[in-house]
């Protein structure tokens, strides 16, 4: 196959990932939007059925150790994590990838200390560092602290971009001509969001649904009664530990399952406009 | 070069001094619990001389229960490399050679969506229910490497802890496919190829002689990233596995609200990853070639 014909097909397959990932997300905000009218029973209705019931055709998603109904549970399960994640990801956008292109037109150079905390910042796991500022915040910030815990990498990425468009050749001919300082920001920025918004917010999406299942998962996000994905599989994992029974597979799976399509969707959408 | 390696031992030495800075503010977090008034600026001063402070949950030097841990978590970062290593090296080839299956990637790696402690307990489940002959226990330190029925010892060891390593190895193998192929596809498509060609030589010494020495130094230039992968896998899977290393007694310090032991960890891990810079930005310089 030429070269021309390897590209196009590339360029096909990229489309393809972006239609899909954006297709499966949007079917993935529906789904949260109407979690409270699709599930059939209310978040953390214990009891609603007999403890660990397999699935079956009355109970989809079978019961949970404390006879909740894991269809219903995984519904809101998903509309806390992704409604966090969107949360924790416009705080990213905002702190990591607008601060980082401000920070690289700050006057003398000194967007460079911002620059060097962000690069130390993202010197431990994003994870590590999110439990920290948990630590610091309390859980009932912890789309904050994800958000805040991303954001070095977002930061130092837009920090790195903007710095290229900053001292391109258009932007010296630019500023020669005597364009304004602001004229050629606004120019920058527009060009900015046109070509990588959707990147980064994606990213930032399928990083922070990661890091708040994760933080759940070890017991220092979600809190009874408002269980999140993380929450949901922590719980299965530390009931079937307790026990050493392994055979309920179906608590822990459907929602990891449905934490697996939010972050794959998000990466389809994302990776579209990473790629070269 | 020398003006490479000096401007490199600058970015160690800002990193490493940076780290200390994040350690002494969050020690700091820990003062009123420990009746010490210090500044952050007296803080740093203890961090510099290796004065890490103390537990508040055990009450014993910070740096004396990292150092009680660090073999453990060394042991599953090191294993962990090697199956990365293993996994990640054919498969960074195979996709970095290839434009159309790059572009296919993120739909075919549905597996890499997966959350690493998912991934972990989907090894656990199926190790149980399979009945696989490999524990899911957690830490086993390695044998010796002399001694009687050495075999025996060795392979009982890698049973138990070959789950764990698994984990962390597939994590990083992400990290080290994601380096090799961007490295692979950028040497590939560089122009010189072309021109060196026109040159008289084969494809096969401009493959050995350029492309190889380039890709070798697009990959070490990543080092760092590869180690932040395999730390983070760490600490997820010493969670998951009951692994008593470093990364859990993060964790723990975290749920104890223990500044002093979770920021001594931290730097830990910021100075292993710039260490892991460092030596792959020098290798990396070293491995260049100049294309005529």
């Amino acid at each position: 196959m030429s070269v021309s014909g390897t590209r196009s097909m590339g360029q096909s397959i990229r489309f393809a990932n972006r239609t899909i990932g954006l297709a499966g997300l949007g079917v993935m905000a529906v789904l949260v939007g109407l979690a409270g009218a699709v599930a059939p029973a209310p978040p953390d209705a214990a009891g609603a059925a007999q403890s660990l019931l397999p699935p079956s055709r009355d109970l989809a998603f079978g019961s949970d150790a404390l006879g909740r109904d894991v269809l219903s549970e995984t519904l809101h399960g998903l509309s806390a994590t992704a409604g966090h994640a969107t949360l924790a990801a416009a705080i990213v956008i905002v702190v990591g990838a607008l601060g980082g292109f401000f920070a690289a037109r700050l006057p003398w150079h000194s967007g460079l200390v911002l620059r060097w905390v962000a690069r130390i910042l993202k010197s431990v796991p994003a994870l590590l560092l999110g439990l920290v500022f948990i630590g610091i915040s309390g859980r009932s910030f912890a789309a904050l602290a994800a958000g805040l815990a991303i954001a070095p990498a977002a930061f130092a990425r837009s920090y790195d971009r903007a710095l290229t468009l900053a001292t391109s050749r258009h932007a010296e001919f630019a500023r020669a001509t005597g364009v304004s300082w602001t004229t050629l920001v606004r120019r920058d920025l527009i060009y900015e969001l046109r070509n990588a918004f959707l990147a980064v917010a994606a990213r930032a999406l399928a990083a922070a649904a990661i890091l708040l299942a994760t933080v759940s998962f070890f017991g220092f996000g979600a809190t009874p009664p408002h269980r999140d994905l993380g929450l949901m599989i922590g719980a299965a994992y530390a009931t079937a530990r307790a026990s050493h029974d392994f055979h309920a597979w179906w608590t822990a799976l459907f929602p990891a399952l449905a934490l697996v399509l939010l972050i794959f969707f998000a990466r389809l959408a994302a990776a579209a406009e990473q790629e070269p | 070069m020398w003006r490479d390696g000096l401007r490199l031992a600058l970015r160690l030495i800002l990193g490493l001094l940076g780290a200390a800075l994040l350690t002494a503010a969050l020690s700091l977090l820990a003062r009123p619990e420990i009746g010490h008034s210090l500044s952050l600026l007296d803080r740093l001063t203890s961090v510099l001389h290796a004065d890490f402070g103390v537990s508040r949950a055990s009450g014993s030097p910070t740096a004396l229960e990292l150092a009680h841990r660090l073999p453990a978590t060394l042991e599953l970062i090191g294993l962990g490399a090697v199956v990365a290593l293993l996994v990640g090296i054919p498969l960074g080839l195979l996709i970095g050679a290839s434009r159309t299956l790059r572009a296919a990637v993120p739909l075919i790696q549905f597996a890499a969506a997966t959350p690493l402690f998912c991934v972990g307990l989907a090894l656990i489940w199926l190790a149980t229910e399979g009945r696989w002959p490999l524990g899911a226990q957690g830490y086993l330190p390695l044998p010796p490497l002399a001694g009687s029925d050495l075999g025996a010892e060795w392979l009982r060891a890698l049973r138990a802890i070959a789950l764990p390593v698994l984990t962390v190895g597939l994590a990083g193998a992400g990290a080290v496919e994601a380096a090799l192929s961007r490295a692979l596809a950028k040497a590939l498509d560089e122009p010189y190829r072309r021109g060196l060609r026109r040159f008289g030589l084969s494809q096969w010494e401009i493959d050995l002689h350029y492309v190889v020495p380039e890709v070798a130094a697009g990959f070490a230039a990543q080092l760092g990233e590869i180690a932040l992968a395999l730390i983070a896998a760490a600490a997820v899977t010493e969670w998951v596995f009951q692994w008593p290393g470093v990364a859990a007694l993060f964790v723990k310090a975290m749920a104890l609200q223990d500044w002093p032991v979770a920021a001594v960890t931290l730097f830990l891990f910021a100075a292993f990853k710039f260490v892991a810079e460092f030596a792959g930005a020098l290798a990396a310089r070293s491995l260049s070639v100049a294309v005529p």
